[in-house]
């Protein structure tokens, strides 16, 4: 956590705002981030896409706020945010190929991929 | 004394022994009063509501055959059909609502069995970890010239380095080999059956060797006072902390590790039909694909998040089934705020106490640091306690490892708060440290460098808890 001037409008709005530091303000926003991320659950009779979007929305919001300031790569030199972003590529591909594959992927893969394949009798 | 070094006298690493036995105590005094006392009492209301429950189906039983008989004869009247009616249906409110009492009492029993179990267990391990550190510590030759066990290789240069963690590594994998046996061992202990000792051996091993290079971490660490902190000397992270490097580097790792796990359930969540899904309209195979029997909902998965959420397809998630899961990510943000707070009050240069009640508990620079870092430790020993709470009812209730949903829900969440526990070992020290040699300007990037690995485990939940437990 080293000290370093406050930058974008996060910042230069809250830094000092009634006496309190970044710090702080990014843990009053994550708690009321939070809070909303729970509160949804009681509001029977969300659509999914809408529960999706607001769990998404906040993640991404929450994400942000602990690795940006309490992580401090905000601020730290950019060799660690490009350390923190190098997977990246590969949770993506992840979850792609592997979360959001099509159920049957592995009944519904071309015949040439399957262990069945031969090559003698198929060309 | 090396110049560079906090003299660290042997008697110093007696206080952790005493730690040790403090947390001991307290592990006991919490078993006894919570999970013998308070649970004892619990389990008492339980086999009454368990009575009461049992004389309830008896009677809508009893009142259900009479109006079936009766429905059946044709000599019975309209009013004594209707009377009966009346009676079957009261006698069914009373089954349901002493069904109702029944689970509740059962779930207070295990809330206050399970409370006190695990915070003993936590604090065995936690005075275990400390006082057998502190012990071999505490009979190492003294050294007049302060401790510099980490010049290695008679290299003058002094440094921050440390072989400990080879030693670790090694006891890790020691103990892993171990451990089909270890844990059939314990298995069979608790379970009285028979048992060969010698099976523990491997594990025994490896555990000492741990403790060894734990010890031996702690011996090199504790006098560190800032000077001789390694830096690379090479791209990419050239000029930085290597430490710091390090511990990014780790952290990449561990993304991967949580990143296997959110993709795995999130492949299982898409092929299976859930109540939601099929409200949604988007299951495809219902009502054909059937993997989880459940009593009363047959024909859908049963997630964890529906025996938690309010209106889950379970039908007993309530405000209070949400509760510990939403404690725990309340407790996981302060925490990592608690943690923010110690570093900057040690890095702190012009430090001044603040004013009332928070002055009398933090009056010096030192104190205030070993507090805030103290205050983060039992937020993170209640995460694990809540968890352990929330896991002992979703059993009880049906929902257990030997399910798809429960297996993949059990294995994150599980591998999510061993990191907690780990983190929490390692706060322990942080602790002892900011109590003994203590933490500023100069030597606080400790609490930072932990300070990273501890938000990153924040940052987990933040995608496990909606993941697992609101959808």
């Amino acid at each position: 956590m080293g000290e370093h001037e406050p930058s974008g409008i996060f910042e230069k709005t809250f830094d000092g705002l009634l006496g309190q530091d970044i710090y702080f303000w990014n843990f009053i926003i994550l708690m009321i981030f939070t809070l909303a991320e729970v509160g949804a659950v009681f509001f029977v009779g969300i659509p999914l896409a809408a529960v999706w979007a607001i769990l998404i929305g906040v993640g991404i919001v929450k994400g942000y706020g602990i690795a940006a300031y309490f992580m401090h790569l905000k601020g730290d030199p950019r060799i660690y945010t490009r350390t923190a972003l190098f997977p990246v590529l590969f949770v993506l591909l992840m979850l792609w190929g592997i979360g959001l594959s099509n159920p049957d992927g592995v009944d519904a893969l071309p015949g040439w991929c399957k262990p069945s394949w031969d090559y003698a009798t198929n060309r | 004394m090396s110049g560079g070094e906090a003299h660290v006298e042997n008697s110093i690493w007696m206080r952790a022994v005493v730690w040790g036995g403090v947390f001991l105590v307290v592990g006991v005094l919490a078993f006894a009063t919570m999970g013998v006392g308070v649970a004892n009492v619990k389990h008492h209301d339980y086999e009454e509501e368990l009575v009461k429950y049992d004389a309830a189906k008896e009677v809508y039983y009893d009142a259900k055959n009479a109006y079936e008989l009766a429905e059946g004869d044709d000599n019975t009247t309209a009013a004594e059909l209707s009377a009966l009616k009346t009676a079957k249906e009261e006698a069914k409110a009373a089954y349901d609502k002493a069904h109702h009492d029944e689970i509740e009492a059962h779930l207070s029993y295990l809330t206050w069995r399970t409370a006190g179990v695990t915070i003993l267990l936590m604090c065995i391990t936690y005075a275990a970890f400390l006082a057998l550190g502190g012990f071999v510590n505490s009979i190492q030759p003294s050294d007049d010239h302060g401790h510099d066990d980490h010049h290695y290789g008679g290299d003058d240069h002094e440094h921050h380095g440390s072989g400990s963690p080879i030693v670790f590594s090694l006891g890790i994998m020691l103990f892993l080999m171990g451990f089909p046996k270890f844990q059939a061992v314990l298995g069979n202990m608790l379970s009285g059956d028979d048992f060969a000792l010698g099976d523990l051996g491997v594990s025994m091993i490896g555990l000492t060797v741990i403790t060894l290079g734990i010890a031996n971490w702690w011996r090199e660490d504790l006098p560190f006072i800032g000077n001789g902190e390694q830096i690379a000397t090479s791209a990419p992270f050239e000029g930085q902390h290597l430490r710091k490097a390090g511990m990014w580097v780790f952290i990449m790792s561990e993304i991967m590790v949580f990143a296997s796990f959110f993709s795995s359930y999130l492949r299982m969540r898409t092929g299976w039909c859930t109540k939601w899904s099929y409200d949604e309209g988007t299951c495809r195979e219902f009502p054909n694909m059937v993997i989880n029997h459940h009593e009363e909902h047959p024909d859908f998965v049963m997630t964890a998040s529906d025996y938690l959420r309010p209106d889950g397809a379970a039908g007993t998630g309530d405000f209070w089934t949400m509760l510990p899961g939403a404690v725990n990510t309340f407790a996981l943000i302060i925490s990592s705020y608690t943690i923010v707070l110690a570093l900057k009050t040690a890095k702190a240069k012009n430090w001044e106490a603040p004013k009332g009640a928070l002055g009398k508990l933090m009056p010096t620079q030192k104190i205030a640091v070993r507090n805030y870092l103290l205050a983060t430790f039992l937020l993170g020993s209640m995460f694990i306690v809540l968890k352990l709470i929330e896991w002992s009812h979703l059993v009880a209730e049906g929902f257990t490892i030997g399910t798809q949903a429960g297996s993949i829900f059990y294995i994150s969440t599980g591998a999510h708060g061993l990191h907690v526990f780990v983190g929490l070992l390692i706060m322990l020290y942080l602790v002892f440290k900011a109590d003994t040699v203590g933490y500023d300007e100069n030597n606080g990037q400790g609490i930072e460098y932990f300070g990273l690995y501890w938000h990153f485990v924040d940052l987990a939940w933040v995608v496990i808890f909606p993941a697992f437990y609101l959808y």
